[in-house]
């Protein structure tokens, strides 16, 4: 029992670089070409100040990341991690199929 | 006339965001680790250095690489994410099964 809290423990317990590194990768790949960097341009284009739309956008999706932080800690310990982990995988592979559907539908 | 810009820059954009699929894999990934703190700077820094890449290109990066390619990219990542938890979810079941045993 003990030995296996201390696996878990440690399965937890990744590198600070290594999960900024993943989560760096994995939010840059979902966030190119998405609605908020098509909403920025636009606002860029329209105002002709675009480090004032850079640095207002950047702290807007500062603060979203702030917000996704919370909730997902708040979740996690609010549900049994297997619970969270099922219900997110499915959240996950929905998002994932509902890419997929995007892309057959405007490039096929 | 800058604030008000400031501002509704700030709104729109924070608006567009929520319940997107970016912040739901930051929650994901909030939830998963125990490391908020790394998840935080993680994807902020991301998401910044993704629109520092639109205004710079004067345009999304769709311009250079095809977004087929991108949305591809993005639903493999998602994919991948989703069938790890899935799997992890059953496994670590059996563990607290075996342990009632």
């Amino acid at each position: 029992m003990n030995s296996n809290l201390d696996k878990k423990e440690n399965e937890l317990d990744k590198s600070f670089i290594s999960i900024f590194i993943s989560t760096f990768t994995t939010i840059f790949i979902a966030e190119l070409g998405d609605k908020t960097q098509i909403a920025t341009l636009m606002l860029s284009a329209e105002s002709g100040h675009p480090i004032i739309v850079f640095i207002g956008s950047s702290l807007a999706l500062i603060s979203s990341s702030v917000v996704g932080v919370l909730i997902g800690k708040w979740l996690s310990n609010k549900l049994s991690p297997n619970r969270f982990n099922f219900f997110t995988g499915l959240l996950m592979v929905l998002i994932s199929l509902f890419l997929f559907y995007d892309l057959l539908e405007n490039y096929i | 006339m800058i604030l008000s810009l400031l501002l509704s820059t700030f709104i729109t954009v924070f608006i567009a965001e929520l319940g997107d699929k970016t912040q739901l894999a930051t929650l994901t990934i909030s939830g998963t680790s125990n490391k908020p703190l790394a998840v935080f700077l993680g994807s902020s820094s991301a998401l910044v250095f993704a629109s520092l890449l639109g205004a710079l290109t004067g345009g999304s990066i769709s311009s250079f690489v095809p977004e087929v390619i991108l949305k591809s990219l993005a639903s493999i990542t998602f994919l991948i994410i989703g069938l790890r938890l899935f799997i992890n979810s059953f496994t670590n079941e059996k563990d607290v099964d075996e342990e009632k045993m």
